[in-house]
């Protein structure tokens, strides 16, 4: 049993670290070609995507779109939360499953109807539409999050504030948002985490500024190459590096 | 305080995807939109062999690549969770999960590298003799299982793990003290109570699968088409609107089907 | 089904920390041994090594004569009922409770009857199609007890089983528990750290504290005639008075005092104090009084040490006026040597 455990365990991982670790090998490599043999270590395709114009551009395009989306999500999410934690009404049950509902739909769904819907409207594909888009697909992730945040212990406290005189704003700036701070803290974290991600509504709505993603993909159109697995590379360590960060300080506080 | 989140959940998602259903009622007569109110679009998409073909490709992969990656998953979480010391578990989660921190684009790429005629896989297994020349798997139907069952695995271990360790350790201990043998405590007592994570899981995996493009584009290639690249196909070579959301539309009925179907295991709250 | 158990010397260490020192215990067959004590005294470890679930450091644990020290659960005379009850959510009372004889290939048929039998016991024969979450904590105690007994121990293991209850229903079940426990005749070994409810069904209670046995005895012995210092404070509410030999007496703050000559601290229940029988514990004025229904619960400022309280519990009807002096009388004394402190 105890063989077997490990022996499967050993199986798994090497499949799921496999890409990655190919991934990032090959991304030093001294050729045109990402593949064996290996030929040597060098740098040169890192330096080449550092000083890739289109590439730096997109990278601060999804920033800028993943920042201000997911801060847009966040705020919306909070405060329908706050309010539906506040009364059963008898309507919550239907307002709680239209702000959740985006979240079953496919990303591709969502990116078409605002695609139509945007060019009826006259709305550019840019990277305002693209936000826009993003905030749809994270709202329900941070509504359903912090909607979750919410017990009864909160709902009291809550409570309490409004009893003592707080007007709204006060109850849900001195009291909802430092008490929901770790629950504010993961959705922002997931929300920017997707929208950084995102590949489908960016494609469908950018034309000339387009993000990370969908710059990567206009890359792949021209082949395998090592420069493709650098920034992939990049990409990964760089978020590799973050999520230690936020485990090792934020998160591990949290746990316990 | 709700009505932002409301109108903004209209605006963007309600009138959009009402707009698409209407826009699927449409049809094309040269390049231009002609507004209209008939099924013709549903109608072909059940008759042209290359569109139907399109939904039973989706489904197929979609099955076979949420069946695998319960199957594959569940002994890792469970490993994870009960196996590896306690003092090595997060490490092991951190490392099972290790590849989401790449770009999902990107991800597809790198199995594109692996499994390419001179990749890693083929040199490795004709450099040991197993095979005497490479075979062809990119671009087939196996590349994107295979690249849809790398992403789904490290999913499934997650909300199985997440759901492993909430259990009660006394429900193991109380059926071995009654009796149980380790593979009956597994099979009676702690497979059935991870049941609603499994299949939460599991719709998650099959909601995400059967509408993802890049996968299918980039392993399974242009040989057959999924839902998706067939949608795809229709904005970009006609700018036919009017089909790509009529099969929109029955991809949005599929995944209401399968929620359908197993929405008595699932508790979406949990999400 | 019952046999005796004989812990021979057991250690336990969790890493640096020892949770058990040398413990020695002697479980007849058929008794009701509670095993009490505040959380962290290692009631909790001895119960999972009798059943188990921890193989000790070092020493034995016999059952029925046989040494079980390395014997996994399964393969054991014992079950164990949780503190959780840890009743499967996914099967319905009667496979719960049939799961025991279903894992040592009983028939669906006789393990059904054998499932209703041990459900008729507890008193939820016609819920046997339910489902755990749909009964009330009291009734999934019950449940637990009964796939716990189905499969006819000889040593039933129960830890802290009626801490989810409130206390009515709590003191109820200790009734049942009793009754069940007399009918059936399996030696019962209970963990608790509700001293009431130890002496309310234990034939035996092991007061334990630090990782070691306190006190051993009957219920009135542990209360009456406790042996350390921890023990008397455990069992309830102790007035004490420290005494040095004098004469045929004592010496005390409060005067000489007419009981056997000891050194230490003289423990008095607050029910052994009165205002008349037994030896005088001298002159003293009502400072305080409560009502508490069975009994008053006073508080008395001896004439002689003012800067002490004694509380007493006078019956019904019976207490003095606020400010009123009285003389005290205590029964029952109990003088502890002060290294038992």
């Amino acid at each position: 049993m105890r063989i077997l455990s490990w022996a499967y365990l050993l199986a798994l991982f090497a499949f799921i670290l496999l890409p990655v670790v190919t991934l990032v090998i090959f991304s030093f490599q001294d050729g045109r070609l990402p593949v064996p043999p290996f030929k040597g270590a060098t740098l040169d395709w890192y330096r080449e995507i550092l000083t890739d114009r289109a590439l730096m551009e997109a990278l601060g395009n999804s920033l800028i779109v993943a920042l201000l989306s997911s801060l847009v999500a966040l705020v919306l999410g909070f405060l329908a939360a706050s309010g539906l934690a506040r009364v059963l009404l008898p309507g919550t049950v239907v307002m709680r499953g239209l702000l959740i509902a985006p979240m079953t739909v496919s990303y591709l769904i969502i990116a078409l109807g605002l695609l139509q819907m945007f060019n009826k409207v006259g709305i550019r594909p840019s990277l305002l539409a693209t936000g826009i888009g993003h905030v749809v697909i994270n709202l329900p992730l941070c509504f359903a999050i912090l909607y979750a945040a919410i017990g009864e212990h909160q709902k009291s406290a809550l409570k309490a504030a409004r009893d003592l005189g707080a007007k709204e704003w006060q109850v849900l700036w001195f009291v909802a948002a430092p008490m929901l701070t770790p629950g504010l803290a993961a959705a922002f974290f997931l929300a920017f985490t997707f929208s950084w991600d995102e590949f489908i509504i960016a494609f469908l709505l950018t034309r000339f500024d387009v993000t990370l993603p969908v710059e990567i993909w206009s890359m792949l159109r021209s082949g395998l190459s090592p420069a493709t697995n650098a920034v992939g590379s990049l990409v990964f360590l760089v978020s590799v590096i973050v999520v230690v960060a936020l485990e090792l300080t934020l998160f591990r506080k949290g746990s316990k | 305080m709700v009505a932002p989140a409301l109108l903004w959940t209209l605006a963007f998602f309600v009138v959009p995807f009402a707009a698409m259903v209407m826009m699927s009622l449409a049809h094309m007569e040269g390049r231009d939109i002609v507004q209209g109110h008939d099924l013709g679009n549903y109608l072909k998409i059940f008759t042209d062999p290359s569109l139907r073909r399109g939904i039973f490709v989706s489904l197929e992969i979609t099955v076979v690549v949420t069946l695998i990656s319960v199957l594959l998953a569940w002994p890792l979480a469970w490993i994870i969770a009960t196996r590896v010391p306690p003092r090595w578990r997060r490490i092991a989660l951190l490392l099972a999960v290790l590849p989401f921190w790449t770009s999902y684009v990107v991800r597809s790429y790198s199995w594109a590298l692996v499994l390419g005629e001179k990749g890693v896989v083929m040199n490795a297994l004709v450099g040991l003799g197993l095979l005497a020349e490479p075979v062809q798997i990119m671009a087939t139907r196996a590349a994107t299982i295979i690249g849809f069952v790398h992403f789904f695995v490290m999913l499934l271990t997650l909300t199985i793990y997440s759901n492993l360790v909430q259990l009660s350790p006394n429900y193991a201990r109380a059926a071995e003290d009654l009796g149980a043998s380790r593979w009956q405590v597994i099979r009676l007592v702690i497979l059935p109570l991870t049941l609603p994570g499994v299949m939460t899981g599991a719709f998650l995996t099959f909601v995400l699968c059967i509408g993802d493009y890049i996968t299918p584009q980039i392993l399974g290639g242009n040989n057959e088409l999924s839902l998706p690249q067939l949608i795809m196909l229709q904005l970009g070579r006609r700018g036919d609107f009017p089909m790509a959301s009529a099969l929109s539309v029955v991809l949005m009925v599929i995944v209401t089907l399968a929620y359908a179907g197993c929405a008595r295991w699932l508790k979406m709250e949990r999400l | 089904m019952t046999a005796d158990v004989h812990i021979k010397a057991v250690e336990h260490r969790f890493n640096s920390f020892t949770a058990l020192h040398r413990v020695d215990l002697q479980i007849a067959a058929g008794e009701f041994i509670v095993l009490l004590g505040p959380s962290g005294c290692g009631k909790t470890t001895l119960l999972s090594i009798i059943g188990g679930f921890l193989t000790p450091s070092e020493g034995q644990v016999l059952i029925g004569g046989r040494d079980m020290t390395h014997v996994a659960p399964k393969d054991r005379p014992t079950t164990t009922m949780f503190q959780d009850y840890a009743l499967f959510p996914h099967m319905s009372l009667r496979d719960n409770v049939g799961f025991g004889l279903r894992m040592r290939g009983v028939g669906r048929a006789a393990r059904n009857a054998k499932a209703l039998e041990m459900l008729e016991m507890v008193g939820l024969a016609d819920k046997a199609a339910r489902r755990p979450h749909e009964l009330s904590g009291g009734q999934r105690q019950r449940v637990a007890l009964a796939r716990a007994l189905a499969v006819e121990p000889d040593v039933l293991l129960l830890d802290e089983p009626l801490g989810a209850l409130d206390l009515k229903l709590r003191r109820q079940m200790q009734e049942e528990l009793k009754a069940i426990q007399r009918r059936v005749g399996t030696t019962f070994v209970h963990v608790t750290h509700d001293q009431e409810e130890a002496m309310a069904i234990a034939d035996r209670i092991v007061v334990m504290n630090h990782g070691k046995v306190e006190h051993c005895g009957t219920p009135e012995e542990v209360y009456l005639r406790p042996r350390t210092m921890f023990s008397a404070d455990f069992m309830g509410e102790t007035n004490r008075v420290p005494v040095t030999p004098s004469g045929s007496g004592v010496n005390s703050p409060l005067g000489p005092l007419a009981i056997a000559p000891a050194k230490g601290m003289l423990c008095l229940r607050p029910e052994s104090l009165g205002l008349a029988e037994g030896f005088s514990l001298g002159r003293a004025t009502l400072v305080e009084a409560a009502f508490y229904g069975s009994y008053h619960r006073c508080h008395f400022r001896p004439l002689a040490a003012p800067d002490m309280l004694l509380t007493a519990h006078l019956p019904q009807g019976a207490h003095p006026g606020f400010g009123e002096e009285v003389e005290l009388f205590g029964r029952n004394p109990v003088v502890l040597a002060p290294e038992a402190a």
